[in-house]
């Protein structure tokens, strides 16, 4: 009888938690600054060492490699940051996958919200999949 | 295009005037990993003397001269190049609740520039996350935008008043040249090159997606230059003479003021090659060769419409007269590639007309390349022999200031003329041994 309340219980507490992460995501949008105007200028560093090389200098890709600027936001758009913070995580660089560390990858990610015309905030992305899980990127208006 | 083999034979198996051909026969020395083709294919000919003379590596045996009488003068194509000295407007601006994003202004170099310029324009377009978009326009740039923005998944419709075959751009002569009259150096600034070779760039490999496809919308072909004298590349250094500039109404004055961008490129773009006398078929002594990449309007259009309506494009009939017209549109992202017609349609002043001019020969099919003596040009392609006379009318070359500010778009046959009897005697037997 104790076993089975206790089960219960922690069915309940399952699926209470399941409802509240629901109502709670997403949260943000990187419209409303989710990054420090400091870490994205970490993350140009980052990028001009790690990503560059491929993606060019100024972010425009070529015929073969995708351009980080315009279709990037059509690309990833209305999507968690986790989700790009993970490809990011396990697939980039494409010459050494899965070497980018954590506070990197989220420099790399404010760099490129900066970029694409996201505006900066008093505080960094954080390295936490949770939190970047309730953010999703925003539409941009273009110049 | 002929393999090296086929190289002056008609098309009905005959051989060609041999006293218009190079005797390749001569050398001895087999140079070059081509020369079993080449062989094979003198070989083929019947001759009875053995194929050990080949040409050196890179040269072809023979071309077929290419029929520049006036009777096969079939059209002549005038049209305005839209220069803008800043180069391309690839802004985007808010009318009321649509985003217009420009993608106009390309000079000399709209189909050139057209997938990379497009790949910008859509790219803003995509930062908005539209589900689908209008394109206005749909001449090289329109239609290419459109079938760009497709290609990124979203649903497009073409507003405009004629499809490409009956636009500005099909009044082009078709050839390759990225950086004619596309900008002014200065007002286009240091930044503009390197916006310039991203889309050069991106267009060139587009481009060569569509090498081999039926109908053969883009070629490549060897192009050579011809002179009684050593053929130097011309510069045009600034003339103190000239006190005026571009400034502040945008209308170029002197050559110097156009900006150059083809060094940028030209790990893609090689530099001629100077033909050795014996190579030389041309009749004057001076010749130099290079490749050129070209497109053919007929088959080319067809593709890209074929394209734009296999992938679900629609297109609508449609005249706009004002800027607030657009945002009446139900999409609310709105491409604008009305070239020229911009000057007019978004009151856009700094559009400077710069006219041009084609005549039109029946099609050669035996004979894919071009030729150039100074200012004056044929070039043989799928849909056309394509005469060029760049001298202006006083018979002076002025440089990329030929048609500046001259927007009488109806053509005229007379320098078209004078240019095929010029160059007509340049197909006899030449060389400088």
């Amino acid at each position: 009888m104790n076993a089975r309340l206790a089960l219960l219980g922690a069915m309940l507490a399952l699926v209470a938690a399941g409802g509240r992460a629901a109502t709670e995501s997403p949260a943000a949008g990187t419209a409303q600054g989710v990054y420090s105007a400091a870490q994205a200028d970490a993350g140009a560093q980052v990028y001009a060492g790690r990503c560059a090389v491929c993606h060019g200098a100024d972010l425009s890709g070529t015929w073969e490699i995708p351009a980080l600027r315009g279709r990037f936001v059509g690309n990833w758009g209305r999507t968690p940051l986790a989700k790009l913070y993970d490809y990011l995580g396990h697939a980039m660089p494409q010459f050494a996958p899965g070497t980018l560390e954590p506070p990197d990858n989220v420099a790399v990610i404010a760099f490129l919200l900066r970029e694409n015309g996201a505006p900066a905030g008093g505080r960094p992305l954080p390295a936490d999949r949770a939190a970047l899980e309730r953010i999703v990127l925003d539409p941009v208006t273009p110049h | 295009m002929q393999l090296p083999g086929e190289r002056g034979r008609s098309p009905n198996g005959a051989r060609p005037d041999r006293s218009l051909t190079v005797d390749w026969r001569r050398r001895e020395v087999l140079r070059g990993a081509g020369a079993a083709g080449l062989a094979l294919g003198l070989g083929a000919c019947g001759d009875a003397r053995p194929a050990v003379g080949l040409p050196p590596a890179g040269a072809r045996p023979s071309l077929v001269p290419m029929r520049l009488t006036l009777d096969q003068l079939i059209d002549v194509k005038c049209c305005i190049r839209p220069l803008r000295a800043a180069g391309p407007n690839l802004s985007a601006e808010r009318l009321g609740d649509t985003l217009v994003i420009h993608n106009y202004g390309h000079g000399g170099s709209g189909w050139s520039l057209s997938w990379g310029s497009a790949e910008i324009a859509v790219g803003k377009a995509m930062s908005t996350l539209p589900r689908e978009v209008a394109v206005i326009g749909c001449g090289i740039i329109g239609l290419t935008t459109a079938v760009v923005a497709q290609r990124a998944g979203l649903r497009v419709t073409i507003y405009a008043r004629e499809l490409i075959q009956r636009t500005r751009s099909f009044r082009a002569s078709g050839s390759f040249t990225p950086d004619s009259r596309v900008a002014l150096a200065e007002p286009a600034g240091p930044a503009f090159g390197d916006l310039w070779e991203k889309m050069a760039r991106l267009s060139w490999k587009a481009f060569r997606t569509y090498l081999g496809q039926p109908g053969n919308p883009v070629e490549f072909g060897d192009s050579y230059a011809v002179s009684e004298s050593p053929i130097t590349r011309r510069h045009w250094p600034r003339d103190p003479a000239i006190t005026g500039s571009w400034k502040p109404g945008g209308l170029p004055q002197q050559n110097s003021e156009f900006g150059h961008y083809n060094d940028r490129i030209k790990d893609i773009m090689r530099q001629p090659v100077d033909l050795a006398p014996e190579e030389n078929p041309f009749a004057l002594p001076y010749a130099q060769r290079s490749s050129q990449m070209y497109f053919n309007f007929a088959s080319y259009g067809h593709a890209l419409l074929s394209e734009f309506f296999a992938m679900g494009g629609h297109f609508i009939n449609r005249e706009f007269h004002e800027p607030a017209e657009l945002a009446g549109l139900p999409e609310k992202v709105v491409i604008h590639c009305t070239g020229y017609a911009a000057r007019d349609f978004w009151r856009d002043d700094t559009i400077i007309p710069v006219r041009g001019q084609t005549g039109w020969l029946v099609p050669q099919d035996d004979a894919h390349y071009a030729v150039r003596h100074h200012n004056l040009s044929v070039h043989s392609k799928r849909d056309g022999i394509v005469v060029m006379n760049n001298l202006d009318p006083s018979g002076q070359d002025i440089g990329e200031m030929l048609g500046v500010g001259d927007s009488m778009e109806l053509p005229d046959r007379g320098p078209i003329e004078a240019a095929l009897k010029t160059l007509q005697p340049l197909f006899g037997r030449g060389g400088r041994s």
